[in-house]
């Protein structure tokens, strides 16, 4: 509106004609400006005006769009993606917690410190990453989706600490009702807790794939704003090259050029930041996805393999494990969510990553139905010794061995992630004043250019 | 001028907007935070409450002296050398005893978290049988299974042998087969130690613990008062919902009840016997020969004092009025 005005009252300042013209617009509207614009200079001055609107709203939608465009692409690796991460970490946490209280348990009445400490340690991580999980709760379109997991987190991980803690104290004692206690919690934790760690996850793998494809979308408002005035420039140049018999406007051509770069500057940026954002999702964010959910399913394999043995046949566990261990890794372990991932990563990195925790599942699949013939066959006390064992072959070195591999190809997948959306925003580097600037250019040189043909008709 | 008239149209609109917004904030107030006045309070998986909780048993069937068994052989085998054919003999050849037990009833059988070996009073039953037919009373396999697993394990023939806590009943006598009592138990009730209840009618419309498939729960369902049956997968859940405070309290054989009090001195056992509770050992149906020779092992401990050792060992004085003797055999022929 402001700025609209200004050319305006120059043309007051300078033109009596069409001071005269404008101050009877109240009184005559319609008639007079049908008549002005009857005339060249009338035509003119209305080709004018609009080249300068259209010119300074492509502006200003240029830079409003563009903005958005990067706020969204680094709000992608500010807070989207670590929300999604912390969300991961819950579940892998609250996952590694369960898996390690049942191995504390199992161990006897006195838990090995290291169990302990790495339960301590996963019971604060989940806590922590709880913390930045909830920063979404305030500005996400899936409120209603966050909330209730979140809510579900909060209140019942205090809970499950507490019978898992029961369940010591009992197991201290030498009291079977410990061993209630540890499938009380473990069923709080495989019932609602980890449900909703997954729901919390998956809601906000859905924001992050809503975010991505948001980032890489037409611009629609601005892409027809920039046609509709480059049409514009041409149709005001072939008129005045047919009214006045001079092939070239300066004025008009430099706005030309100025929206014709601002065409080509953006479908280049926007064509980049797809390549970028689409690379970011298929070697990054997709893997992570699927990376993580391999990563839970061992650590619950592994919570089941071992309340297998608490229960000692009271509830049979195993068929939850063959089938958390099917989709983690096939048959032996080179399928499942592993196979797919090895199959489709192109980042050496990540693949060496992916080939040590297949050789990991596969030592640890073979070893459970070792550990499974044992405990069929009554040999109760080497089932026992040989699934907790930290021997550098054993079950739990491979588990830990698993663990780590795939925690470190999470970190390269969010590497990866990170790099290319950054890469993403970068490609839109200065697009945004720099469409605002072309454009102001643009009616800059419109402005002149028609004003030197106006002049002529004074 | 007509633009400016225009802008201060505008801004009268968007003034009007903001104030609108502004008052409709301020109407409501302070933003509502959560009140939480009550929690899920965490149970054990797979509790079931109520009339659901009791096994849908037809009218019990009823028979001639259920306790009766099967006499022992007129000589029994040597350990190590079970007659062939035979079940022991079955057994032998595979090298060790299959027996069900549990491993959450404290005294009776349960798993010793120090050594990870499961032990208790139905424990000692399996390792005389497993000596029995291997001279080694190590030779035995402890599955162990829930109380509603036991006849179906039975008659898959998943286990040799079932020694946990498993009463002599006629409808059961449908399915498998018992030795003699080996132990004479009754049911009862526990509650806690501060609690004014003397019997189990008194707790009408309060909740009852006992696990399922177990007699116990039709006992507690059939108290004229109501007391609201709860079914549990194991005994063990049953002292936790009663440290939870989820249930009023537990009824079952008094020999699980003394393990709970000895878990937890804050409960107490409390009322008259509620039902009388001969266990057995209970074997497949088919395998007639090896209830025989089960119940000449019985008759051995009965004699030579292991059964009192044990026990000695397991229950002692922590049942008030009980006996150290063993139960007398009846047999059916």
């Amino acid at each position: 509106m402001v700025t609209a005005t200004a050319p305006a009252a120059q043309d007051n300042a300078e033109g009596k004609t069409r001071g005269t013209v404008l101050a009877g617009l109240p009184t005559n509207l319609a008639a007079s400006l049908r008549g002005f614009a009857a005339t060249t200079p009338g035509r003119l001055s209305v080709a004018m005006v609009g080249l300068i609107l259209l010119s300074l709203l492509t502006g200003i939608v240029g830079i409003f769009t563009g903005q958005t465009r990067v706020n969204t692409l680094d709000d992608l690796t500010q807070h989207r993606e670590p929300v999604s991460a912390a969300a991961q970490q819950i579940y892998r946490a609250l996952s590694d917690a369960d898996a390690t209280a049942a191995s504390a348990f199992l161990s006897g009445a006195v838990e090995p410190d290291n169990l302990r400490a790495q339960y301590n340690a996963d019971i604060a991580q989940a806590g922590a990453a709880l913390a930045v999980a909830a920063t979404d709760s305030a500005d996400t379109a899936n409120v209603q989706d966050v909330v209730p997991s979140l809510t579900v987190l909060e209140t019942d991980l205090p809970v499950y600490t507490g019978i898992v803690e029961r369940a010591a104290a009992n197991n201290a004692e030498g009291y079977p009702v410990g061993s209630a206690y540890l499938r009380e919690a473990d069923g709080l934790m495989q019932n609602t807790l980890l449900p909703a760690a997954r729901n919390l996850y998956k809601t906000d793998i859905t924001s992050l794939d809503a975010q991505q494809d948001e980032a890489t979308s037409v611009p629609w408002v601005g892409a027809v704003l920039l046609l509709a005035l480059l049409v514009a420039l041409f149709l005001t140049q072939r008129f005045l090259a047919r009214r006045t018999n001079r092939m070239l406007n300066i004025g008009l051509l430099v706005a030309s050029i100025a929206m014709v770069l601002t065409l080509l500057w953006s479908a280049v940026g926007l064509i980049l930041t797809g390549v970028h954002v689409s690379n970011a999702r298929s070697s990054g964010s997709d893997l992570v996805a699927q990376l993580s959910q391999a990563r839970t399913d061992a650590l619950q394999a592994r919570s089941d393999e071992i309340l297998n043995l608490v229960a000692r046949g009271g509830e049979n566990y195993d068929p939850q494990f063959h089938s958390l261990a099917n989709e983690l890794g096939g048959k032996d372990g080179t399928g499942g969510l592993l196979g797919a991932v090895q199959s489709t990563s192109q980042d050496q990195t990540m693949s060496g990553e992916i080939d040590n925790a297949i050789s990991a599942a596969k030592s640890w699949f073979a070893e459970h139905n070792t550990v499974q013939n044992l405990n069929n066959t009554g040999d109760y006390p080497n089932a026992v010794s040989e699934t907790l064992s930290s021997a550098s072959d054993g079950e739990a070195t491979m588990v830990a061995k698993l663990d780590n591999a795939l925690d470190k190809a999470i970190t390269q997948g969010r590497t990866v992630f990170a790099d290319e959306t950054n890469s993403a925003s970068a490609a839109l580097f200065g697009w945004p004043i720099g469409v605002l600037v072309l454009a102001v250019l643009a009616a800059v040189g419109s402005a002149i250019g028609i004003w030197q043909r106006l002049r002529e008709y004074r | 001028m007509s633009v400016r008239n225009r802008s201060r149209g505008w801004l009268g609109a968007g003034g009007l907007l903001l104030a609108a917004l502004l008052t409709g904030c301020a109407s409501n107030g302070p933003v509502n935070l959560p009140i939480v006045s009550t929690a899920n309070a965490a149970m054990p998986v797979g509790v079931v409450q109520g009339s659901l909780a009791v096994p849908s048993a037809p009218p019990a069937p009823t028979c001639n002296n259920p306790t009766a068994s099967l006499r022992p052989p007129a000589s029994m085998p040597a350990a190590g050398a079970m007659p062939a054919g035979t079940t022991m003999a079955r057994i032998a050849a595979r090298g060790y005893l299959i027996a069900g037990v549990d491993q959450n009833t404290y005294l009776f059988g349960y798993r010793d978290p120090k050594t990870n070996a499961i032990e208790g009073f139905d424990i000692d039953m399996a390792h005389y049988v497993a000596k029995a037919i291997f001279g080694d009373p190590s030779r035995v396999q402890f599955k162990a299974i829930t109380s509603a697993q036991r006849v179906p394990e039975l008659k898959n023939g998943q286990v040799d042998i079932i020694a946990r806590t498993m009463t002599i009943s006629c409808a059961r006598l449908a399915d498998v087969n018992f030795s003699t009592v080996y132990y004479d138990a009754s049911q009862r009730l526990l509650v806690p130690a501060t609690s004014s209840v003397t019997d189990i009618s008194q707790l009408g419309g309060k909740k009852i613990c006992a696990a399922s498939g177990s007699d116990s729960l039709g006992h507690i369902a059939a108290v004229p008062t109501h007391p609201i049956p709860v079914a549990v997968g194991d005994w063990s859940d049953c002292l936790v919902m009663l440290q939870q405070g989820e249930v009023a309290g537990v009824s079952t054989d008094d020999t699980i009840l003394a393990g709970m009090v000895a878990q937890d001195p804050n409960t107490k056992i409390v009322g008259p016997s509620i039902a009388d509770e001969p266990y057995g050992l209970a074997m497949p149906k088919q395998d007639t020969d090896f209830v025989s020779f089960v119940n000449g092992v019985l008759d051995g401990i009965r004699t030579s004092g292991q059964w009192t050792q044990s026990y000695q060992t397991w229950i002692g004085d922590r049942i008030a009025g009980g006996s150290d003797q063993p139960p007398a055999a009846q047999y059916s022929n």
